[in-house]
């Protein structure tokens, strides 16, 4: 018998005031494509993303295999399997290009397969280097809908594949041309499960869930068909920081936000004259580190930039992780300081750059966290974030204090 | 309950007020900058203690939502993050007030037990502010929920902080040996101050508590109006 590739177990899930899933259990063998259907508002995406390990849990755990990869006491893991995702949004940033997109969710899984007769197959060879951006609704969904099965198909052993209407906005050759990978997939021994309301999808189901019932249909055993070669090869593992930096420096997002707003407080102290010489050192050196300060209290930009397309819940889902600006604000504190400690006391100090480049970086990625942790609100743009961040005034006055 | 405890702690506080500005001796010229400007403590003071009453309160009501989804526990949420506003910015408000005249300055950044004092009114203010700003819900409780207990972290560190760095502001007064230092007539008025503003502060709490389910009352039957159940 085929080994489980996901367990749910008597799960219950909240979403705003109302129950939408109460005790619902499912088992995806490798090799079975179970298809849930059910009416809009149903639960057919909150069983899903619940699945994916997305949503908290009220009640019950998820298994990936053998392992526990979410529970009702807020535990996570990693995956042990390759986890291909479709969001009902797209999950892709519109500043990334088709095959960085493609190539970057199989090098999340570490594995990597030629990604020409696929994007050949969507017609969408010609657009392989363009920004995710320039593509039309459609395009843009057929490359959402590969970077969710591609990583399955790269992967060398049975990998979770998780679709949520990957048929929506696709034209009917797309769609059939999406039925034959599925049951390529299913035929490799992949696990997948597929929220969908088209017919020419639920023909792929070996199993069919009714949601709205909590039932479970087997469907007549479907002959495996002999899958193509499609060889992939190993290759390193993308990081969620080494993503998050690229994607800095292509948009140069750190600019536009934290790069101005020290800039902002160097130019409000120089306009203030030669005030330094009055000042004692403790009061001298708050002045040196502000700037980097400044640009530290911004935040990560990426947060924001993330919720494009649901882009930060797709890598959460992938990976467990968020792309973020790893070593950037360190730089951008080191280089802050510099200025300000040329441009304010005329001397270098190699301790107080450096304490600079790590006051922006403890800085910069707290705010990202306290930025984060309201992102499952329903209007996290409009809570009031900055309201915390004074808390950091704290570390840096006794990060003043202790230098002086 | 709650109606009847807001109107009697409201009277207390008058009442301390009353007696601070009338009764109460005059401190030393010797030993105070401003000694006018002391008389700010009888309020200063009790609107601390009942900002670590709410603070307390803000910390179980958010453990008792994280941990046994009550709705009990959501509404003492709700009540003890609007009195740990109110009382933080009467106490934050009347220590500038008070450290203006007395130190020449309203702030202290190198102050711990203030900048945390602070924190923790600004954490108050997130919390009742953020809570307006979004659709009711599990994910806003339990974000919210979240930052409440955190908060509480921060009330330990105060009143630690108000022990180890005494730069410029004086050690904590109630429920410590220091109070029987002071006056008697300046001790009675100080605990009739903090029984006031305990009253109050509970009072506040029930009544906000009330509130709160008569609005969830409503939301229901709003519901069930739409159609849903």
């Amino acid at each position: 018998m085929a080994k489980a590739l996901l367990r749910l177990e008597d799960v219950e899930v909240r979403r705003g005031m109302g129950v939408v899933l109460s005790g619902r259990s499912l088992t995806v063998l490798g090799g079975q494509t179970v298809v849930l259907s059910g009416a809009n508002g149903s639960g057919k995406t909150t069983l899903l993303e619940a699945a994916m390990g997305l949503l908290p849990l009220e009640k019950g755990c998820i298994h990936h295999g053998d392992v526990v990869v979410a529970d009702h006491e807020g535990r996570r893991r990693p995956s042990p399997f390759v986890v291909g995702v479709v969001l009902q949004k797209n999950g892709m940033l519109g500043s990334e290009t088709v095959s960085q997109h493609l190539q970057c969710s199989m090098a999340m899984a570490g594995f990597s397969t030629d990604i020409a007769p696929f994007l050949k197959a969507f017609n969408l060879t010609h657009r392989a280097n363009d920004l995710v951006a320039h593509l039309s609704q459609g395009q843009a969904r057929k490359i959402a809908v590969l970077a969710g099965l591609l990583p399955a198909f790269a992967s060398p052993s049975p990998s979770l594949v998780l679709l949520d209407e990957p048929d929506a906005g696709l034209d009917d050759a797309s769609v059939k041309t999406l039925g034959d990978w599925l049951e390529e997939l299913r035929s490799s021994g992949h696990g997948l499960v597929i929220a969908t309301h088209d017919d020419r999808i639920k023909q792929q189901a070996t199993h069919l869930v009714d949601i709205e019932h909590d039932t479970v249909t087997p469907l007549e055993n479907r002959e495996n068909r002999a899958p193509q070669q499609h060889p992939s090869k190993a290759v390193p593992t993308q990081s969620a920081g080494s993503f998050g930096v690229k994607m800095h420096l292509r948009t140069m997002m750190w600019l536009n936000t934290n790069a101005m707003a020290g800039l902002l407080t160097l130019g409000i102290l120089l306009s203030l004259g030669s005030f330094m010489n009055g000042l004692d050192r403790t009061q001298q050196l708050s002045f040196v580190l502000a700037p980097a300060l400044a640009a530290g209290l911004c935040g990560e930009p990426l947060v924001a930039a993330l919720r494009e397309e649901r882009a930060g819940e797709w890598w959460r889902a992938v990976s467990r992780k968020e792309p973020h600006g790893a070593w950037i604000p360190a730089v951008l504190g080191f280089v802050f300081t510099l200025m300000a400690s040329v441009s304010l006391q005329n001397q270098l100090e190699p301790v107080v750059l450096l304490v600079g480049g790590l006051l922006c970086f403890v800085v910069w990625h707290g705010v990202g966290w306290v930025q984060r942790s309201t992102q499952r609100l329903a209007r996290p743009q409009a809570v009031f974030v900055g309201l915390l961040t004074p808390v950091l005034i704290l570390p840096y006055a006794l990060i003043a204090g202790t230098l002086a | 309950m709650g109606e009847t405890l807001l109107f009697l702690g409201f009277a207390g506080v008058g009442t301390t007020l009353l007696l601070a500005f009338l009764w109460v001796p005059s401190v030393s010229f010797n030993a105070f900058e401003s000694p006018a400007a002391q008389r700010i403590f009888y309020w200063h003071v009790p609107a601390a203690w009942a900002a670590f009453i709410a603070f307390g309160a803000l910390f179980v009501g958010s453990a008792g939502w994280l941990f046994k989804r009550s709705e009990t526990m959501w509404r003492l949420h709700v009540a003890a993050s609007e009195a740990g506003l109110a009382t933080g910015l009467m106490t934050v408000w009347s220590g500038c007030v008070w450290g203006a005249a007395e130190w020449g300055t309203p702030w202290d950044w190198t102050d711990v037990r203030l900048n945390t004092f602070g924190l923790l009114t600004l954490l108050a203010a997130y919390l009742v502010l953020g809570r307006g700003s979004q659709p009711d819900g599990v994910e806003s409780r339990d974000t919210f929920a979240a930052f409440g207990m955190y908060g509480f972290v921060l009330v330990p560190t105060t009143y630690i902080a108000t022990w180890i760095w005494t730069i410029r502001h004086p050690p904590p007064l109630i429920a410590s040996e220091d109070a029987g230092s002071i006056d008697l007539d300046m001790r009675l008025v100080l605990y009739l101050g903090a029984i006031s503003f305990t009253t109050f502060i509970i009072g506040h709490m029930l009544s906000s508590m009330r509130l709160t389910a008569l609005e969830q009352r409503l939301a229901a039957m709003q519901s069930t109006q739409d159609g849903g159940v």
